[in-house]
């Protein structure tokens, strides 16, 4: 069966309409919350231009921190009541999650991700032509030198790491993903690569 | 006060999620306590300012938007009342001021988003860390007097994440 994106949107835009009494907002196992997405860009790319000569390690960092809260967030996704009442009775093999998770995605606002390859266990290919990233990189720095696309390329990497990695939580990190094609450095879209991590 | 109407102010534009018009995304608590925590780690009190002063420009933006949009909003109870709901409607948690005025004031979070993650993820902490509260309040209030960034200083004087009652934020004139 195809995952019918429309459902997933539906069950996000009702559900984060509900707020518990201490103001946190409970949906698919985690606590969302939502923020303007100037927030992200500025904390990711100013802490990039802070690093300075360290910039590779920023990038690292940033991708980093994506990845363990993609792994920690679609675990929790998973194993909530909305994913087995909503999106499970739309999934008929193992590989139907990575659709499963992107819908999710979309329907969070991070962007129109769509699977265009996945090879069980080897490689995951995502597109997306609408990340929030490059769009706050260009308008606030303009064209980049390389992908800026960290969240989603930590998020990329993770979803492999649910599905083909050991059991939650020591499967973190057995992916990694690269952004060869990214919007701000003036690529059509952004194009999302994850493959087994070398060490 | 005209009531703020979330279901109208949160809409889409497909894959975007757009409030009061601004672009937003949800994301949980993973995310901004990972975020939070490279950030300290890496750059210390510098990464503190930077996660302060983001939140500070970001709720800015956003919030003088939304005071623009609701023009019958006048008196500062009301700004501050729709302030408070739009925290809590975010899923940022409770927030309550007390004699707060264009000199600064006392503000009180007896729950948050912030807390509820550092806490379900690392457990206790030695130091304030409700940084981006902080700036929250911050553009908060330079949006509703009309003031600069940076106008305001936000301390936390007391932090849930160090298991104390509640978080205590103190605002002054910088």
């Amino acid at each position: 069966m195809t995952i019918d994106g429309n459902k997933i949107i539906h069950a996000v835009m009702e559900g984060s309409q509900i707020r518990e009494s201490k103001g946190i907002i409970p949906l698919f196992g985690v606590y969302l919350s939502i923020f303007p997405i100037n927030y992200y860009n500025k904390l990711s790319y100013e802490f990039e231009k802070m690093l300075k000569e360290r910039q590779s390690e920023a990038e690292t960092l940033l991708v980093r921190a994506a990845q363990e809260c993609g792994y920690a967030t679609f675990q929790g996704v998973r194993n909530s009541w909305e994913w087995e009442e909503i999106v499970k009775p739309m999934i008929d093999r193992k590989e139907d999650q990575i659709e499963g998770f992107s819908a999710v995605a979309f329907a969070f606002g991070w962007g129109d991700l769509k699977v265009k390859k996945l090879v069980p266990e080897e490689t995951l290919v995502i597109q997306a032509s609408g990340s929030y990233e490059a769009s706050g990189y260009l308008d606030q720095y303009g064209k980049a030198p390389s992908g800026k696309c960290y969240m989603l390329r930590g998020v990329t990497g993770a979803l492999m790491d649910l599905l083909y990695g050991e059991d939650y939580p020591e499967g973190c990190f057995t992916f990694s993903a690269e952004e060869h094609l990214c919007r701000a450095k003036g690529d059509e879209y952004c194009e999302f690569v994850a493959r087994k991590s070398s060490d | 006060m005209r009531p703020l109407n979330w279901q109208k102010e949160l809409g889409r534009e497909g894959h975007r999620v757009k409030f009061s018009g601004q672009p937003v995304a949800m994301h949980c608590h993973h995310y901004h306590i990972n975020l939070q925590k490279t950030l300290e780690e890496t750059l210390g009190k510098q990464g503190i300012r930077l996660l302060y002063q983001s939140a500070e420009e970001a709720i800015f933006e956003n919030f003088t938007n939304i005071l623009r949009q609701y023009k019958s909003i006048k008196t500062e109870k009301s700004k501050f009342e729709m302030a408070a709901l739009v925290f809590q409607n975010s899923g940022m948690g409770i927030i309550r001021l007390q004699e707060v005025g264009p000199e600064g004031g006392l503000f009180m979070s007896p729950s948050n988003h912030h807390v509820t993650g550092w806490l379900a993820k690392h457990g206790m902490r030695d130091t304030p860390g409700c940084h981006f509260v902080r700036g929250w309040i911050a553009g908060i209030l330079e949006a509703i007097y009309d003031r600069p960034l940076g106008y305001y200083a936000v301390e936390e004087r007391q932090c849930k994440m160090m298991r104390k009652k509640e978080c205590v934020f103190v605002v002054k004139v910088r």
